[in-house]
């Protein structure tokens, strides 16, 4: 058990001078008496513990109050930290009835489930073993999920991605016994379900010989090359997302795009993982500088500075959320751009799921077409024909 | 019935469906044990009922034992408690409340004359520091003392008792009577320091690095305010009542001449004034700005002293002090008249305007306020003292400052002897838990469980009020105590007219009142405080079995003899859990009430929530199984429903390779006969068992799980949500590498229940409206 005190010290946040730059920065601050500094400063009673704990479920994690931070706390680590006091029903249920938390629960009754990799495309090229894997994630079961309620497809930004490393010549491993990265357990405050799982994944990935660990997901990375290495030293592969294993071919000039002259604009959703977790801004930027034909305009707050998406990993989802969503999407619309991107199926989701609420709610919704970048990429790249599989990118037809 | 089905052999279901004729076809009976209003009213949960019906049946002793449970000063409080179960008492719609607070009087003079205090072993290495020897200091001493820990009093004046000794008169309480007390109370094993007052940050931190783990500081309110009006200062006829008291108290008994006003309406304003009469004082007034109703002294207080020749004049406040050649004649003063109610819902003394008038006086005492003389506090830190009072936690009694808690007076400002003592019990709970584990201790209930006594049934009693005796103001002998005690057979005669009261009347009310046919009936875990919500359940054998099967680790049930059941249990319409702030408008629930429970607050506003009528819903949660927030839950769910489900079918491990099957089914169907085999899980509605929960099912290694439709689902759309969601879970399951054919959907195959409850409690209420033949 990790006192407070430690926490405070392992964050320092012990170094708080409750200048509440954090707050000014929360997007969240005072939405139903959340405040990053009041969490930050809590003590010394146990009550206030307890209801700090509890107020550090809404906590979008998404560091923006970091980076103004002048002592250089790891608030959203705090947070994590103070969510694992929150037991006895004090924890806040998670959204869509915990479905991603019990299917994350590494102990499947003992039993080792080989997942159904029936979505792989006849045409698509994977591996059994190698040095290059992708690591697939919740995909699939989003799909379960989502598909019908408000069409999105993210099996196609898999798809996709295989389709790109085939076409630079790598069939990447696809491992069935693969699990949940531990995302949402990790920062639900659930550490030792995250080290078990987390263990499970890397015992087979290693085991594949596998080196490199691509993934299509921000959380996913961050997850597997952060958190990772703490909870399994002995095996450390690189892990990158797939649009920085992209963009590193295309700076190598081993990848290119295919002629296109169709103008499009688009704008671009850093995610919170990707951006200020990871610090990863300039390579998805650098993919979209050189597809041709695509116009960048930047939202007014992107990279280090942009607005979360409103709910990381689905850990908790309200007013707030729907309110960064709405938010977000009229930011994008105001660039002018067509398109949003993102390069987190999560923020797809959530933002799927915005526009989807305002069509029941009869509510203006902004115009703007939310799609995943790996899909945006790969359909532009060269060799591969745009009308390809997965990698068109349409919705299918909402069921609602 | 939620639950109730499920294979009991492990964990249990908190709460359980009762239909309403189940309850009430069933005599439910009021019980000995039960929280009446009485107790329910006392700050420190003293079982009023308990010791006043064991002193109907003359068995004193019990009642006093009964009493010190929870009263730690029980001849102080038989005198001086201000009595807050008195006005609750139900006796008084009938012929006058009892006199519950003479009652104790009585136990505590009779009850155990021959006691002796034996002193507790030290059992515990550490030691705490009380500062102040009030209630509250007393109190928190003696818990801690008999729990094994090491304790000191420390205490500023020569003589211990706080406002006991140097506030009330003797007349009220007199010294030797509180020297009985609280000599019983150090017998335990407390040091006492007098004469040491703490006026130092430094003499605080003093103790605590002299070998004290815990501070606590119940020093209480000791500085009396002045009346703020121009020249008052300029004379010494006007004082402060707190500080006149004091005096009088430590033995100076100098008569007081010629007129005196007393200024306030409190205890220590009545006290005041009566002292003044006491010492010579002629007239004797007392000025308020309110009207007697708002006095916040005790009403007997009010009675006695205008016996004694008190006079009262309201709706005044003084405006300026009128002082010739150094010499006070007296006060001006303002007429008020009573405006809205402020914020503790009494109404407010407006001034009228040109109606001064003088009062001629030759000395003022102020009773208008106290303040606590918190000196050692650091530099005035802001988030230690509000409003002239240190700031304590609600629920742990600690300070800002780690390992110093604090408690009565000083907390709350001014307030009662039984209130400071239950700030002591609760004071010393927490540092008690905060010497043992490091965390003082979250908020527990005050009501410690009830013990048994046998009492026999109470007699239809018709009888008035049996008075008190009281002495008058007799020369020579002023200071006399004015109450007396009852005989024995005038306490007898008292306490026989107690009611008996529980939080059920068996009115059936709920019947005529209730159309949704259920009620959620949970089980009170140990020692919790029971709302009046909370019924205890005298029953057949019938509802007895299922709640012992249900509560079998919940507490209390499994000792039921034959067909009763000594369980409170908590009685409520099943309604939907909604949590607005959780809720983020996306109207999905909208869609799957049948009953038009839910709505958006306001439907023009895009931002608007939804709302939810508790009247209309009927807990079928569909909509809980649609909303993606969590905001919207069964309500069983939120009582730890879920939890209790999968333990029972999950744990212990039967070592059982191929792991349970999992019936889920509605619960107006008896399982028996069902065509698929397994541990039952019924519910109020299947379509409420969304992809999370059946996905926990197969996670946990249910090898098969079959879901039982009902063609007339009661709730419209439960079968269309449950066929979606066992889809869902087979996606899910495919997705994830288990067995997608095991959760299946099947019609159920056999006859729902009619809907019986429903056409009893109909009959029912008409019976209790006096229709039908
Ligand atoms: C005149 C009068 C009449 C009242 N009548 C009634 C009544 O009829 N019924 C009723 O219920 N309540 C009555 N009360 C209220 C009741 O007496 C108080 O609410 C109660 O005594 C508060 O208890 P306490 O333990 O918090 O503080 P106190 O009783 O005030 O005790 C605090 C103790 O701490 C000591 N102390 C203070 N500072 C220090 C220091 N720095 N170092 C060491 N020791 C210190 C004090 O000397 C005192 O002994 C009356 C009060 C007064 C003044
Ligand atoms: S991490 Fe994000 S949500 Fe949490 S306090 Fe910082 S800015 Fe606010
Ligand atoms: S009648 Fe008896 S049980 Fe009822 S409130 Fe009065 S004292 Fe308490
Ligand atoms: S529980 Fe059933 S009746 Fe109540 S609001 Fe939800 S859908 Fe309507
Ligand atoms: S389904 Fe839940 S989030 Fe959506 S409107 Fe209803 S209560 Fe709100």
């Amino acid at each position: 058990m990790v006192t407070l005190t430690e926490l405070k010290k392992d964050t320092r946040a012990l170094l708080c001078n409750s200048c509440a730059k954090c707050s000014t920065a929360c997007p969240l601050d005072g939405f139903a008496g959340f405040s990053p500094v009041r969490m930050v400063s809590v003590g010394p009673t146990a009550d206030e513990v307890r209801e700090q704990a509890v107020a550090a479920q809404r906590c979008l994690t998404c560091s923006l109050c970091e980076i103004r931070c002048p002592q250089g706390v790891h608030i959203a680590e705090f947070a994590r930290g103070l969510r694992r006091e929150a037991t006895d029903g004090l924890r806040e249920p998670c959204p869509h009835g915990q479905v991603f938390q019990a299917a994350a629960v590494p102990e499947w009754a003992g039993r080792v489930p080989s997942r159904d990799l029936s979505w792989i495309d006849e045409d698509l090229r994977v591996a059994e073993t190698g040095e290059i894997a992708l690591f697939v994630g919740c995909l699939p079961l989003f799909d379960a999920l989502f598909e019908d309620r408000f069409g999105v497809r993210t099996t196609d930004i898999a798809r996709s991605a295989i389709r790109a490393l085939n076409q630079l010549g790598i069939e990447p491993v696809v491992v069935a016994e693969e699990r949940c990265c531990g995302h949402d357990l990790l920062w639900g405050g659930d550490d030792d379900g995250f080290a078990t799982l987390a263990r499970a994944n890397a015992d087979s990935f290693a085991a594949r010989g596998v080196e490199l660990i691509l993934t299509t997901c921000a959380e996913c990375c961050r997850t597997w090359r952060l958190d990772y290495p703490e909870a399994v030293p002995e095996y450390q592969p690189r892990v990158q997302h797939l649009v920085e294993y992209l963009d590193e071919r295309l700076q190598a000039d081993e990848l290119a795009f295919r002629d296109d002259d169709t103008a499009r604009t688009v704008t671009y959703q850093d995610p919170c993982r990707l951006g200020r977790h990871l610090g990863v801004t300039d390579a998805p930027r650098r993919l979209l500088d050189a597809a041709p034909g695509v116009e960048l305009a930047e939202m007014d707050r992107s990279g280090a500075d942009a607005v979360c998406c409103g709910t990381a990993g689905f850990i908790h989802c309200d007013a707030a959320s729907r309110r960064l969503q709405a938010e977000r999407l009229a930011s994008a619309s105001d660039t002018g751009a067509t398109t949003l991107l993102t390069a987190c199926p999560k923020c797809l989701i959530h933002f799927a799921c915005a526009q989807n609420e305002d069509g029941r709610r009869n509510r203006p919704s902004p115009a703007i077409e939310v799609e995943d970048l790996t899909i945006f990429t790969t359909r532009m790249l060269a060799g591969l024909e745009a009308s390809s599989p997965g990698t068109n990118g349409e919705r299918t037809e909402a069921v609602t | 019935m939620i639950g109730g089905d499920v294979r009991l052999d492990g964990g249990a279901a908190p709460h359980l469906l009762l239909t309403v004729p189940e309850l009430q076809a069933d005599p439910i009976s009021v019980e000995a044990v039960a929280p009446a209003p009485c107790t329910m009213a006392c700050p420190a949960g003293v079982n009023v009922k308990a010791y006043v019906s064991l002193i109907a049946e003359g068995r004193f002793a019990e009642a006093l034992d009964e009493v010190r449970r929870r009263c730690t000063l029980p001849s102080v409080c038989g005198r001086i408690c201000h009595a807050p179960c008195e006005p609750a008492c139900t006796r008084s719609v009938v012929d006058g409340p009892l006199a519950i607070r003479a009652l104790k009087r009585f136990v505590a003079d009779v009850g155990d004359d021959d006691r002796v205090v034996a002193p507790v072993a030290v059992s515990k290495d550490q030691a705490v520091a009380v500062i102040g020897s009030g209630p509250a200091g007393l109190t928190a001493a003696h818990d801690l003392r008999r729990a094994g820990y090491q304790v000191t009093i420390f205490e500023a004046k020569p003589e211990l008792g706080g406002m006991l000794r140097y506030g009330i008169a003797d007349y009220r309480l007199p010294p030797d009577v509180l020297d009985a007390e609280i000599a019983a109370v150090l017998g335990v094993g407390i040091d006492v320091e007098t004469g040491h007052e703490l006026s130092s940050y430094e003499d605080v931190t003093a103790l605590m690095e002299g070998g004290y783990d815990a501070v606590l500081v119940a020093v209480g309110a000791q500085r009396g305010r002045l009346l703020a009006i121009p020249g008052e200062d300029d004379s010494a006829a006007i004082e402060d009542a707190l500080g006149f008291l004091r005096r009088v108290n430590e033995g100076d008994r100098t008569s007081v001449e010629g007129k005196v006003i007393v200024i306030g309406g409190g205890s220590t304003a009545i006290e005041a004034a009566r002292t003044a009469l006491r010492l010579g004082a002629r007239p004797v007034e007392i000025l308020y700005r309110r009207s007697r109703d708002e006095m916040p002294a005790g009403h007997e207080e009010v009675v006695q002293a205008e016996a004694e020749g008190v006079t009262f004049r309201f709706l005044a406040a003084p405006q300026r002090a009128v002082i010739r050649d150094g010499r006070l004649t007296g006060i001006e003063c303002l007429e008020m008249e009573l405006g809205e109610p402020d914020g503790d819902g009494r109404r407010r003394p407006v001034p009228i305007p040109d109606s001064t008038f003088f009062a001629e006086s030759d000395r003022v005492l102020a009773a208008v306020g106290q303040e606590a003389v918190l000196d050692f506090v650091p530099n005035d830190d802001a988030a230690m003292v509000d409003r002239g009072l240190l700031a304590a936690d609600e629920g742990t009694s600690m300070t800002r400052w780690w390992g110093v808690f604090a408690a009565g007076d000083v907390v709350s400002g001014p307030a009662t002897v039984i209130e400071a003592i239950a700030a002591g019990h609760e004071a010393a709970d927490s540092i008690a838990a905060y010497l043992e584990t490091g965390t003082p201790r979250l908020p527990r209930s005050l009501h410690a469980p009830a013990v048994e006594y046998g009492l026999a049934d109470p007699p239809p009693v018709e009888s008035p009020p049996v008075p008190a005796p009281v002495l008058g103001l007799e020369p020579g002998d002023e200071f006399a105590e004015v109450e007396q005690a009852y005989t024995a057979d005038q306490a007898v005669a008292e306490a026989g007219r107690c009611l008996r009261c529980g939080p059920c009347s068996e009115c059936a009310a709920c019947a005529v009142t209730c159309d949704r046919r259920h009620l959620l009936v949970g089980l009170a875990p140990d020692g919790a405080t029971r709302p009046r919500t909370w019924l205890p359940l005298r029953t057949t054998a019938a509802v007895a079995g299922r709640l012992r099967a249900n509560g079998s680790a919940a507490g209390g049930v499994a000792s039921a003899s034959g067909d009763t059941t000594d369980a409170a249990v908590e009685v409520r319409p099943v309604v939907v859990d909604y949590v607005e702030e959780r809720c983020r408008g996306c109207s999905l629930c909208l869609d799957v009430c049948q009953f038009e429970a839910l709505a958006l607050r306001n439907p023009d506003d895009p931002e608007s929530r939804v709302v939810l009528d508790p009247a209309a819903c009927r807990g079928c949660a569909l909509c809980a199984a649609v909303c993606p927030t969590a905001a919207l839950r069964p309500a069983a769910h939120a009582d730890g429903w879920w939890d209790a489900v999968l333990a029972a079918i999950f744990e212990p491990d039967t070592g059982d390779e191929a792991g349970p099957a999992v019936v889920v089914t509605c619960d107006t169907r008896p399982h028996a006969g069902s065509p698929a085999e397994g541990d039952v899980v019924a519910c109020r509605c299947v379509g409420q068992v969304h992809p999370g929960m059946l996905l926990e099912l197969a996670r946990r290694g249910a090898t098969r799980i079959t879901v039982e439709t009902c063609a007339d689902c009661r709730f419209e759309d439960g079968a269309r949500l449950a066929q979606q969601h066992v889809e869902e879970t087979s996606a899910l399951l495919a997705a994830l590498g288990g067995d997608a054919t095991s959760v299946t959907l099947v019609p159920a195959a056999r006859p729902g229940a009619p809907d019986q409850a429903g056409a009893v409690s109909d009959a029912l209420a008409m019976a209790l409206r006096g229709e039908g033949g």
